[in-house]
């Protein structure tokens, strides 16, 4: 809601008609003759080269999966083959007119992507970048099983067109000296040094992650354009669509320039759609999807219709010319842009398809259209080869394709990962635990202001660092440093600091954030590194990943943690899984803001650490004070890791109560995993997450008054990762530990805390480890909440029923077994 | 070739002894005979002389503490020997056997080291659950479960109520630990129920009900003896039927004799008889043809000595105790005069060996000496009579129509009616007196 931007009552209901510009469908016309005018005889053999070892490639992984032998050599692969014999042509014709500057992400059936810009990529490089290279990925280790079995014959071409074919075959027979060690396997196969980037699994999930590499090269003025491929099913998904919109906002052309100060350029991006009418068994046009070609989305998202056109995909040369002028599009900054590119898959989605929704006519037909054929007649109709030569062609693929096979499958050239003697190779790769002040520190920020001009820098200046002052009065809330603070601090430094920072998220630029952390920041911050994005979750943290995966820093926010399940692919399956499925090449420095809300109900109440922390892959962290959110939120942007950073709407107000000399000032920093003894005690420990550690301080002081029992309260600050060790000398002291936290009780953090405590505490225990969370209800209303929520006498409570009675103590709540049992029976 | 130094088994009865002093440290050179330290029973205390020459080179105890019997205490041994195996194995004895006594510190804060490598499970039985770290106290400071009042949900035993028992020093020796199955009061160091323990007769627990409040009073420990002395007083009037008889005789052959006795003494030899060794005399004699008052009274048994072990209470300054002499009718007056003596001595110096402190078959108690004209002596259980021996008065009887007067002896004698009749013990005082009155004729029996 950019004040710059009046929005006209008179205008908005002016009378009229949306236009619509004619889209393109299959116009390539051009004659042989103008084409030979454009590619030489090596373009249009290269051309067919590719398509052939692709078309050979597959067949071979076919072969393997239906006859367990390929070309006499016996192999039993157990992974998964997504084909796409039939699609060749389009994936040839686009990787035709890319470069390693630009990046590609794709789909669970990239082999085709992977091959085609690979052999794109060797063809465009010298032979000493291209060795480069080679000798510069995983340190030499795949190059040199290639070198010393395939050298191609001294050819470097050759010898790079081995070590990319042996790459991608040792992956996805889950190879130690695979691309990405084996750990991404068929369906993740990539390679970055050759713009080559992550493959997806999950059918959609790509386009953010496209979208968020295009925002860093918009963003941090990099050369390239990015592909967003992916099939026609993938259309109906929601982070796909999310994709479309984002990258076509208006502000990225109209505010983000500020006025000539920086560039207006749309996104660079083009949203290639590989149209082969199926998403598995399910037929888009027709069946599942009502937008008849997949082009017409292109006139729903902007005016300029995303530049759409659908091409015929059978034809390599119809897709070079299409994508040639869509990247030059891009590169005038007119970007983003939308192609149809229509192809068949002639293989079945995988090998275990039976092809039950289509006919065996219909299959026939496509394979009698079969681009490779067609384009091999248009050489030799057209006097460009010879069968002879096109014959040998395949002889030596063939015969190249067999070596490949036999050396991928060598347990002793091609051993998998071995874990038993490195039982640690996964576990080192889990996260990168790198510190670096700046992505890109050769750069420098562009920003608006100095740091000390900064509005909001300045009025943190005047603010009083603790909660009390020197009488122990309390500070005025106008005056008085609080969690936002906290946040800001190391944020607006992180901008500074780092030119490759980007925040983004609803709400976020002119708002401040919907609670105020990002408050007066829009005059520090130029618009391209802070802005607000649409409601599209899936697309805020999709696109952070790929933002991240580029080399970029990124902080993204969801506004209230209930919304983590919109984004729940990208959050599960994306940020957290990528640094380990590259086998640690790419780094994930994301910190996704999350915040658990108060007041507002079921849907945006909800403390969601266990779902979080449940996924290999993500640090989780929940400050309490200002001087943790502060310390927490320095460690997260110094780091490459994948942080979910949880923040809490009931104490964003709150001062600082336990740093005697206040929040410090300058770079502060509290390492991940540590928890924090916030009172000392030596009777019962109470473990706390998150904001109700007030409310267990609260506990602890009726404990001491009326009770005359001493509580230490821990804050875990952290939960993934967290050190124990602490908490055990404390459990140690007391015998006794109360877990709370605001999260409903079942599967929460606190009873996976709670468990592990007692396996390490056993013998120390004076009773049962005891957690508090809130009831396994939806949350109430907040006149209710005091029902829901652990409060300050269940605490006392369950120390009483469960652990140790306290004299003349008369329990309000139940913690009883009896009554856990009946809960249980009843899913409660 | 090092010694080791051990902490001596006195007696068969004896599990630990409390090391009361060192008298040497590290690196001192001792000679043959100096005292190493001192130690104590609960009834007696005992100094350990060195064995040998030589110098201290290890002391594995401290003073106070309770160690086990035939646990190392110390090594002797040349200056520079290798000593590293003994220590190592006296390490290993400490960790398995008894810690410190249970006045040290219950492990509020349990120790690191030591506790993550403490072993498992007790092994006292307990019906109700226990916290393993309460499980872990009680093994720390060998309280006694048993006596342990639950104070945690659905009964379990929590820390705070094992920390109550050390607290009250309600303690189970790891000799007893085995056999015990059912709460007893102990008769150990601080009431530690040790293994005589588990073969008394059941007596009442001790309710561990007491107050967490702060009291208005001062509590102080009652000595260790004074336990013991309560404990057998009560149990023996608690569970006897017990009365006494009282009588006197002509002392005055007796008195002569005594004076002759003591005139000759050094021409012949002789111990300084007294008027109790010659009564201890005529009750070992008497007694033998009295077998009811001569046995111990086991509920359905009684158990018939075939001599006379006599016990004889002696007021020592950690309070009575009741020294034997074995086989007293055995001996010439001469020689259980010596014998008496030996032991009354021993029990005065807290010296005497605790063997000799049990297996009386019969006591006498004398309060002569401070004017006591008669009293009701109360028995030594399991035994079935005890005799009070009483002051002399001048009596008058009538001698051939004229009133004399006559020193009179007073004897009280309480008996067991549970064991014997009044009859039967009348008799016994009868000739007994008979017995005293003609003491020159019972010398030649």
């Amino acid at each position: 809601m950019p004040k710059s931007q009046y929005v006209d009552p008179g205008k908005a209901f002016e009378s009229g008609y949306i236009h619509f510009e004619d889209i393109p469908v299959c116009q390539y016309n051009k004659t042989l003759a103008e084409e030979k005018k454009i590619y030489t005889k090596d373009d249009f053999l290269r051309i067919y080269r590719d398509m052939a070892i692709i078309r050979e490639f597959e067949t071979m992984l076919n072969d393997v999966k239906t006859k367990s032998n390929y070309n006499g050599v016996e192999y039993n692969n157990p992974g998964p083959a997504h084909l796409s014999i039939g699609q060749e042509a389009s994936a040839v014709g686009e990787a035709y007119c890319l470069d390693i500057n630009d990046f590609s992400f794709g789909s669970h059936r990239s082999h085709g992507e992977i091959l085609a810009k690979g052999l794109s990529s060797i063809h465009k490089l010298t032979d000493e970048e291209v060795y480069d290279i080679m000798k510069e990925f995983l340190g030499g280790s795949v190059l040199s099983v290639v070198e010393k079995h395939m050298n191609g014959g001294g050819n470097v071409k050759e010898l790079a067109i081995n070590f990319l074919l042996y790459g991608a075959l040792a992956e996805i027979f889950a190879r130690k000296t695979g691309f990405n060690r084996g750990l991404g396997g068929s369906m993740h196969a990539f390679f970055i040094p050759f713009g080559l980037m992550p493959n997806n699994a999950i059918v959609g999930a790509s386009a953010p992650i496209a979208l968020g590499a295009a925002l860093y090269k918009r963003a941090n003025h990099k050369k390239g354009i990015i592909i967003s491929n992916c099939g026609d099913g993938a259309t109906g998904r929601g982070p796909v669509l999310e994709s479309l919109n984002f990258a076509s906002m208006d502000q990225i052309t109209k505010l983000w320039g500020m006025d000539g100060k920086f560039s207006s350029d749309g996104m660079p991006i083009l949203f290639n759609v590989f149209n082969n009418h199926y998403g598995m068994g399910g037929q888009t046009r027709g069946e599942t999807m009502g937008f008849d070609m997949v082009a017409r989305l292109g006139a729903g998202f902007n005016p300029s219709q995303m530049h759409a056109e659908r091409v015929n995909g059978y034809d390599p040369l119809a897709v070079i010319d299409a994508v040639s002028r869509k990247k030059e599009l891009l590169i005038q900054g007119k970007g983003p842009a939308l192609l149809d590119v229509v192809t068949y898959r002639v293989s079945g989605h995988s090998p275990s398809d039976s092809s039950t929704y289509r006919t065996a006519e219909e299959i026939e037909a496509w394979k009698a259209a079969d681009p490779i054929v067609a384009f091999k007649n248009k050489l030799v109709g057209g006097k460009i080869a010879t069968e002879s030569e096109i014959a040998k062609l395949h002889e030596d693929i063939t015969a190249r394709m067999t070596e490949i096979m036999k050396l991928a499958i060598n347990d002793e050239i091609s051993p998998r990962m071995d874990l038993n003697k490195e039982p640690d190779a996964i576990s080192s790769i889990m996260f990168s635990n790198e510190k670096r002040v700046s992505m890109e520190p050769e750069r420098e920020a562009e920003m608006l202001l100095p740091k000390d001009e900064c509005p909001r820098v300045k009025e943190i200046k005047g603010k009083i660092r603790t909660a009390t002052d020197a009488n122990g009065k309390p500070v005025s809330k106008m005056k008085m440093y609080n969690i936002c603070d906290g946040l800001f601090e190391p944020i607006i430094d992180k901008f500074y600091d780092d030119a490759t920072l980007v925040a983004y998220g609803e709400d976020n630029r002119d708002w401040g954030g919907a609670f105020g952390v990002y408050k007066k920041m829009t005059e520090a911050v130029p618009y391209h590194r802070f802005f607000n994005s649409p409601i599209s979750e899936s697309a805020i943290v999709g696109s952070a990943v790929g933002y991240a995966m580029c080399g970029g820093r990124a902080i993204v926010e969801l506004m209230y943690a209930d919304f983590i399940g919109c984004a729940g692919d990208e959050i599960f399956n994306q940020m957290a899984k990528w640094q380990a499925m590259s086998a640690g090449i790419l780094k994930m420095p994301i910190t996704l803001r999350v915040s658990v809300g108060s007041k507002y109900g079921a849907q945006h109440s909800q403390d969601w650490t266990a779902l979080c922390s449940h996924i290999p892959g993500l640090k989780v962290v929940f400050p309490a004070t200002p001087a943790d959110a502060k310390g927490l939120m320095t460690s997260a942007l110094d780091g490459t890791d994948p942080v979910v950073f949880f923040e809490s709407q009931r104490i964003y107000g709150i001062g600082e109560q336990f740093m005697k000399d206040g929040v410090p000032e300058g770079h502060y920093e509290i390492p991940f995993g540590e928890p924090d003894i916030k009172r000392e005690g030596k009777d019962v420990t109470i473990l706390t997450i998150g904001a109700v550690l007030y409310r267990a301080l609260d506990a602890a002081k009726i404990l001491e008054e009326k009770y005359g029992v001493s509580a230490e309260i821990i804050d875990a600050r952290s939960i993934v990762p967290f050190n124990y060790e602490k908490v055990i000398e404390s459990v140690k002291k007391t015998g006794k530990i109360l877990l709370v936290g605001d999260a409903c009780e079942r599967n929460s953090v606190m009873r996976d805390m709670a468990s592990n405590i007692t396996e390490m505490c056993f013998d120390y225990l004076d009773g049962p480890p005891v957690v508090v969370g809130s009831r396994n209800w939806i949350t109430p209303a907040f006149e209710l909440e005091s029902h829901f929520f652990p409060q300050a006498d269940w605490i006392i409570d369950a120390l009483h029923e469960k652990i140790m009675p306290l004299p003349g103590h008369v329990a309000k709540t139940n913690f009883t077994n009896i009554e856990k049992v009946e809960r249980a029976k009843k899913g409660l | 070739m090092a010694t080791l130094v051990i902490m001596p088994r006195q007696g068969q009865s004896v599990e630990s002894c409390i090391i009361t002093a060192f008298n040497v440290k590290v690196g001192d050179e001792v000679k043959k005979g100096d005292t190493l330290f001192s130690y104590e029973t609960d009834k007696s205390s005992f100094d350990e002389p060195s064995p040998e020459d030589g110098k201290v080179l290890a002391i594995f105890k401290e003073e106070g503490d309770d160690v086990p019997c035939l646990e190392n205490v110390l090594v002797l041994g040349a200056d520079g020997e290798d000593i590293s195996a003994l220590v190592a194995a006296s390490a290993t004895q400490e960790e398995a056997a008894a810690p410190a006594a249970v006045e040290a510190a219950p492990a509020a804060q349990p120790e690191k080291a030591a506790a993550v490598e403490a072993p498992a499970a007790t092994d006292v039985k307990v019906s109700g659950a226990i916290s393993p770290r309460a499980r872990l106290l009680a093994e720390k400071t060998h309280v006694d479960l048993l006596k342990a009042t639950p104070t945690g949900p659905d009964g379990r035993i929590i820390e705070r109520d094992v920390q109550r028992l050390c607290d009250l020093g309600l303690t189970v020796s790891p000799a007893a630990k085995d056999g015990y199955t059912a709460a007893v009061e102990g008769t150990g160091i601080n009431g530690k129920v040790v293994l005589a323990d588990l073969n008394a007769p059941a007596a009442p627990a001790a309710a561990a009900e007491a107050s967490v409040d702060a009291p208005e009073y001062e509590d102080v420990k009652l000595p260790n003896i004074r336990k013991v002395i309560a404990k057998s007083m009560h149990q023996s009037l608690s569970t006897m039927a017990q009365l006494t008889l009282n009588t006197s005789f002509d002392a005055s052959k007796l008195l002569a004799l005594r004076a002759s006795l003591k005139a000759g003494a050094e021409k012949m030899g002789l111990a300084n008889i007294t008027l109790n060794d010659m009564v201890l005399f005529a009750v070992s004699k008497v007694l033998l043809s009295h077998k009811d008052l001569n046995a111990h009274y086991l509920d359905d048994t009684m158990r018939y000595f075939k001599n006379v072990n006599i016990g004889i209470a002696v007021d020592t300054p950690r309070g009575l105790m009741v020294p034997t002499v074995f086989a007293s009718n055995k001996l010439s007056l001469n020689d259980l005069s010596r014998e008496a003596k030996a032991v009354i001595t021993e029990a005065q110096n807290g010296t005497i060996n605790p063997d000799k402190l049990k297996g009386a078959s019969f006591t006498v108690t004398n309060l002569g000496s401070l004017g006591i004209e008669s009293f009701t002596p109360v028995i030594n259980p399991p035994q079935t009579g005890i005799l009070g021996v009483c002051g002399i008065t001048r009596r008058v009887k009538e001698v051939d129509g004229e009133d004399v007067t006559y020193p009179a002896m007073g004897l009280s004698l309480t008996f067991d009616h549970r064991a014997l009749d009044g009859a039967p013990a009348a008799k016994f005082l009868k000739e007994l007196c008979f017995a005293l009155e003609n003491f020159d004729l019972l010398m030649t029996k």
